[in-house]
């Protein structure tokens, strides 16, 4: 089987069980459903290191970027576009990402979605989901690569919306499909830029012709239609300021926050300027742009995650800086590093989800911090998974996090100059997010336990008496539509720990696929798609070693503020509030910003939702009635009135009569017209 | 080998036929007769044959010989998807109204004789060649709906209904007017007056005229769709026809005016087209703004799909109004997306009001839960109606769009694009207040009847039949757009007949096609001398003097180019 032929059945695979599991909602019956989405993806799995196996059987000089298209997907008027994937080696490292976290989700949301009344609904959303970032990673031309961004879209909104009797769900599950929108038409319209510029929409073919189109020094256009891309890459991606979905698109089930909202949808961005990055290194400016909103994300959302109570809005947070630091790698010429990174994020993301997911579990749903605590001893393997997870994510050495992480800043230093800056806020951000990492795993694992960690303690697992929607207080029964009567944490769910423990285990050894100048064959297997970059090659070893020290002495120092601030036993024995609270009083106009999200809610709010608003309503309760139906409608109709008084009386019936009276018109002027020329 | 006068008059027969039974049986008659017709039409494009000629099943005969006027059909890559739309429309329409109270009403026989008629007439304006034939159709297909939304419409359906035939009398009168005056100025001394479609193109209308001949027909047009300002019949209309009327009155009806543009304003006056062609692009995208912005507000579902409509009309019309091949084909394709896709939003809609007759958004929610079919059904319908990418809708957008940006402006586009974004608001909006959230105040949703569902699946399947292969549907279209807009690209700019011809190989063999279907009239035979470049030539696209063909130096036939056959 060659690798094309594969790469279509990966494609294949998902779609297949998402069309089996919508179709049957009713037929399946208990974890059915969960086995046959988890066994789709699983085997889009396998397929995937076949095609995997069949690129590395290939010779490395240019045989392994293959593409294949089926048929004509609209060809017309100069836009010619075919049913066409690429398989190369990027989109095959994004294919086992993508493919291989999504099994793991899959399994572990069988034991975590069970009980829930939309237990089949869940798995062919996330099928199809699945489906969607395949073609999404495999699309051989813009357009499909449009139809996949559309489709995750799709997918994330309906997996945001799946507790769709929740206000608060049906509300963030249209924020994110709007925003997402806006960021389709920037893809779109950079789109159009682009075919107008190359007349063509494939990737290979626009790519062999960049440099001949564009100059190597890019041009005007060539910027316009990347920053536009762009806009799409930072929708999807949640990077400032399209992104205030993310943090609302919590109001998902957990292993779709997992799945969609860290570990694959959410760096689509990422891997669509790598996958850009011949008509990226055109253009400078485009470069600029890119790293600069990369390393403003970072260490924006980082500030709010260091104030957020929200368990799961904290790591949303994280995921955006973590993006961040993707972008602004990609962005700078540093693509290996930036798809390095995507993958350990991936793994130790994924796990801080699925074991936060598990403690949302104990707790009955509630997600807030500040009713946490002392969980340390009652969920043992959870606290291990957070810490494991905790530990990667602030970069401390050896854990995945450390090595990618500083390829990124040692590859965004190489470039020199201004860029030691962002190199400067890269570092800052790594300290900021130990600190927040690490006051969510000491706020939720220390102090003394909280009622529901004691009742586990002693074996039984906390039910609300009443569910409630932990964001608006709604009472909620158990139907379709909200989440289920069972709680499902890792401790007593066997499908839950597997999951949970793979990606614990590449969480800590991750890293090996890029350890600097020792051993990288993630860099030599993407290197031959990179070649012409420029920054690839020499990134200085002693930045590397100076970024591999600073770096982890910040992780390390922001896990020992964390710790004093709120985990620190004082005098009294148990964690001091004094600290945290102290700061707050001395820099309230910084805590209010923080905690307000530096208010682009209210911004964007103020800038466009009320003038649309405003003008839709001014549109249809004024200028509706009063001018087209007053004036326009009104004078026309005042003036046949008199004429047809008789009319307008009469019942519905005599308007035969009229429009007869119409027809013989038409006729005397036809008469009048063919008499006169 | 069909003749295209037993699909036109096929409903029409059964509308009488359907008089002359029992009522009882006169709804099942109906369906019959749909769905013949619907079988005929598919066989009809099946056999088309998309690089043949340009005009196919040719039936030509003398009408009223006194006054030029023809009988003259065929079915070309223009009208055939809109053909095939308008026939799957009424079929859709008609079993719907069958199972509906209106279909066992006492006066049943009026809904499905006037439906039958109306079917016949919007058939006859798709497949006429002759103008006054069109016109003629035109008129007549909207004269059923006066009756239909008078008779059996809801609430204040009077006022309503006058407000409608006003409306349309004013375009519809404007347009005889122009028609003729296009015939009549477009002979030649000497000659007979002919209405022929192609003929006139061939003759051309002079320039000074084409002005206001165009502005007529655009009024008759952009009413028809309709199109901010002139959209005040809009909201009385929609709120008071049945829906099944209404889905094939806002699906096809509407579709009628935009292959009017193509067939008869832009290819008969280029040179009208490029003076006035900003006028129409401008109120193309304030439509687009507008009704969108009102869509997102209005708590009306009905209504939402009304402003939907008007918005991607506006689409539609952008792409027209590009003259660029890409964005007239996707303005076609646009046309059925937009066709199917309204079919479902309005049935959905009656599903949704079905219990209580309240059709306001405030009062529903939750159907989700209670049915759990008809919800997936309406959601692939909302992806539809907001183009969500990879349904067909967005390929329709994009190549709008393309077009938009290369033919009129990168601004107009990007201005247009707004109205991607708000769709994406109003469509969810429906289908999240009606669907999702907890379950309404008034309606308590019910999952659809059986034949509700079997019958909503039918626009489902047809929007990812469409997804999966666009290009089914552009493939006809391209040819015959690239013939339609090549004339008008020419008359504002040379270069712009040049690009599309250079462009896209296909549009040669547009032009060459165009030859040879001229070539029957033994009017092109000058033209086999111009080269792509000579298209270019045809700045003044009616004008009397003869160009010189740079390529080779000949003269060469400035009819012929006119109707775009560079090689």
């Amino acid at each position: 089987m060659s690798p094309a032929e594969a790469a279509w059945i990966v494609l294949l695979l998902p779609l297949l069980g998402a069309v089996v599991l919508g179709l049957g909602f009713r037929v399946w019956r208990g974890i059915t459903a969960g086995i046959i989405g988890t066994a789709a993806v699983g085997l889009a799995f396998v397929f995937t290191l076949i095609t995997l196996f069949g690129l590395l059987g290939r010779d490395e000089e240019g045989t392994r970027q293959i593409a294949s298209s089926l048929y004509d997907y609209v060809s017309v008027g100069g836009v010619d576009v075919k049913m066409e994937i690429l398989v190369d080696p990027l989109s095959v490292v994004m294919l086992l990402v993508v493919t291989g976290v999504s099994t793991l989700i899959h399994l572990y949301s069988i034991a975590y979605m069970r009980g829930d009344a939309g237990y089949t609904r869940f798995f062919a959303y996330l099928n199809f989901f699945v489906f969607s970032m395949l073609v999404l990673v495999l699309a051989g031309n813009f357009v499909l690569l449009i139809v996949g961004w559309g489709f995750v879209g799709a997918a994330s909104y309906m997996l945001i919306s799946f507790w769709y009797r929740r206000t608060s769900a049906t509300k963030a599950g249209i924020k994110a499909f709007v925003i997402n929108v806006v960021g389709d038409v920037g893809l779109v319209l950079g789109v159009i830029l682009l075919l107008k510029e190359t007349n063509s929409v494939d990737f290979l073919d626009t790519f062999h012709s960049a440099k001949e189109t564009f100059g190597e020094d890019g041009s005007g256009s060539l910027t316009a239609a990347l920053l536009l891309i762009m806009v799409g890459a930072f929708a999807k991606s949640a990077q400032m300021p399209l992104h205030t979905w993310l943090p609302d698109a919590m109001e998902g089930p957990t292993p779709v926050s997992s799945l969609i909202h860290a570990a694959t949808m959410v760096t689509a961005g990422v891997y669509l300027i790598a996958r850009l990055h011949p008509l990226m290194e055109l253009s400078p400016t485009a470069q600029t742009v890119g790293a600069i909103i990369g390393c403003a994300t970072l260490l924006v959302a980082g500030t709010i995650g260091l104030v957020q109570t929200d368990l799961k809005r904290v790591i949303a947070y994280s995921t955006m800086s973590q993006i961040g630091y993707m972008i602004m790698g990609v962005s700078a010429g540093a693509y290996v590093a930036g798809m390095f990174h995507l993958m350990t994020h991936a793994f130790f993301k994924a796990l801080l989800f699925m074991a936060a997911g598990s403690l949302i579990s104990a707790m009955a749903g509630e997600q807030n911090m500040n009713k946490m605590g002392g969980f340390r001893k009652a969920m043992p393997f959870t606290f291990l998974a957070f810490v494991i997870g905790g530990l990667a994510l602030s970069g401390i050495p050896p854990f995945s996090g450390f090595f990618s992480k500083d390829e990124i800043l040692a590859g965004v230093a190489s470039e020199g100059g201004w860029h030691w800056i962002l190199w400067g806020a890269g570092i800052f951000g790594a300290f900021l997010t130990a600190v927040y990492t690490w006051r969510m795993i000491f706020r939720a694992f220390w102090g003394p336990p909280v009622p529901e960690a004691k009742e586990l303690e002693e074996g039984h697992l906390h039910h609300a008496a009443e569910h409630r929607n932990p964001a608006t207080g709604e009472i909620e029964d158990t139907g379709v539509g909200f989440p289920g009567p069972e709680h499902h944490i890792a401790e007593r769910a066997p499908a839950m720990r597997m999951a949970m423990s793979v990606l614990a285990v590449l969480a800590v050894v991750g890293g090996i696929l890029g350890i600097p100048h020792v051993f990288t064959p993630l860099e030599h297997f993407l290197e031959p798609v990179f070649e012409e970059a420029h920054a690839l090659h020499h990134v200085d070893t002693s930045i590397t070693v100076l970024g591999l020290i600073v770096g982890s002495l910040a992780g390390i120092a922001g896990i020992a503020v964390a710790y004093v601030i709120w985990a620190k036993p004082t005098t009294r024995g148990e964690a001091s509030t004094a600290i945290s609270s102290g700061w707050q009083r001395r820099f309230a106009p910084v805590h209010r910003l923080f905690v307000n999200k530096w208010y682009f809610d209210e911004i964007i709010d103020l800038l466009i939702v009320r003038p649309v608003r405003g003008f839709g309503r001014w549109a249809h309760d004024g200028f509706e009635r009063l001018v087209i139906g007053g004036a326009i409608v009104g004078g026309t109709t005042g003036a046949v009135r008199g004429a047809s008084a008789v009319v307008r009386r009469l019942q519905s019936g005599y308007l035969r009569t009229y429009s007869a009276v119409v027809l013989t018109g038409a006729a005397v002027l036809v008469i009048y017209f063919l008499t006169q020329s | 080998m069909y003749h295209l006068s037993v699909l036109l008059w096929l409903p029409a027969a059964f509308a009488v036929l359907g008089l002359l039974v029992p009522s009882r049986t006169t709804r099942w008659v109906a369906v019959v007769g749909a769905l013949l017709t619907l079988a005929l039409s598919v066989v009809l494009v099946l056999d088309f044959e998309a690089t043949g000629p340009a005009l196919q099943h040719v039936t030509d005969a003398t009408w009223i010989s006194a006054l030029g006027v023809r009988y003259e059909l065929a079915l070309t890559g223009l009208n055939m998807w809109l053909a095939l739309l308008a026939t799957v429309g009424f079929a859709f329409s008609i079993v719907w109204a069958a199972m509906t109270p209106l279909g066992v009403d006492r006066r049943a026989k009026h809904v499905f004789f006037h439906l039958g008629i109306a079917q016949s007439a919007v058939l006859g304006a798709l497949l006429a060649q002759d103008l006054i034939l069109f016109v003629a159709f035109f008129d007549l297909m909207l004269i059923p709906f006066f009756f239909l939304t008078a008779q059996f419409g809801n609430g204040d359906r009077v006022p309503a209904t006058i407000k409608m035939i006003v409306y349309t009398l004013v375009g519809s009168l404007l347009m005889l007017v122009a028609a003729i005056a296009v015939g009549v100025l477009a002979t030649p001394p000497g000659a007979e007056v002919s209405y022929n479609i192609q003929e006139i193109a061939q003759r051309g209308v002079p320039e000074g005229s084409q002005g206001w001949l165009f502005a007529c027909f655009a009024a008759a047009f952009l009413v028809k769709m309709p199109q901010f300002p002139i959209h005040g019949w809009l909201a009385d209309g929609y709120k008071a026809m049945p829906l099944p009327v209404l889905a094939v009155f806002s699906g096809v009806l509407s579709k009628v005016a935009v292959y009017g543009f193509l067939q008869i304003a832009i290819p008969l006056l280029p040179q009208g087209t490029a003076d006035l062609r900003w006028v129409v692009l401008i109120i193309a995208v304030v439509s687009i703004l507008y009704a969108s912005t009102v869509a997102l507000t209005t708590f009306n579902a009905r209504m939402v799909l009304a402003y939907s409509s008007v918005a991607q009309l506006g689409f539609i019309t952008l792409g027209v109004m590009s003259l660029r091949p890409d964005g007239a084909a996707g303005a076609l394709l646009q046309s059925v997306n937009h066709g199917v896709a309204v079919f479902g939003a309005f049935l959905a809609v009656a599903i949704l009001g079905h219990r209580t007759g309240s059709e306001d958004l405030r009062d529903m929610g939750g159907a989700a839960t209670k049915a759990p079919v008809f919800a997936v059904l309406f959601v692939v319908v909302t992806y539809a109606v907001l183009a969500m990418p990879g349904t067909a809708n967005f390929v329709g957008e994009f190549l709008i769009l393309r077009g938009t940006w290369e033919g009129s402006a990168p601004a107009l586009a990007i201005v247009a694009s707004i109205g991607v974004a708000l769709a994406a608001v109003y469509a969810l909006r429906l289908f999240i207040r009606s669907s999702h959230n907890r379950v309404g105040p008034v309606i308590q949703p019910r999952e659809g009847a059986r034949w509700e569902l079997a019958l909503l699946a039918v626009p489902v399947l047809l929007i990812i039949a469409l997804a999966v292969h666009p290009q089914q549907t552009v493939e006809a279209a391209d040819q015959a757009a690239t013939r339609s807009v090549l004339s008008a690209a020419a008359a504002v700019s040379p270069d712009r007949a040049r690009d599309i011809l250079a462009d896209d190989p296909s549009a040669q063999a547009a032009a060459e096609a165009a030859q040879s279907a001229a070539g029957g009239t033994g009017a092109a035979g000058g033209a086999g001398g111009a080269g792509a470049a000579g298209g270019a030539d045809a700045s003044g696209a009616a004008g009397a003097e003869t160009a010189i063909d740079p390529a080779t130096g000949q003269p060469v036939d400035q009819t012929a180019q006119t109707e775009g056959a560079g090689r």
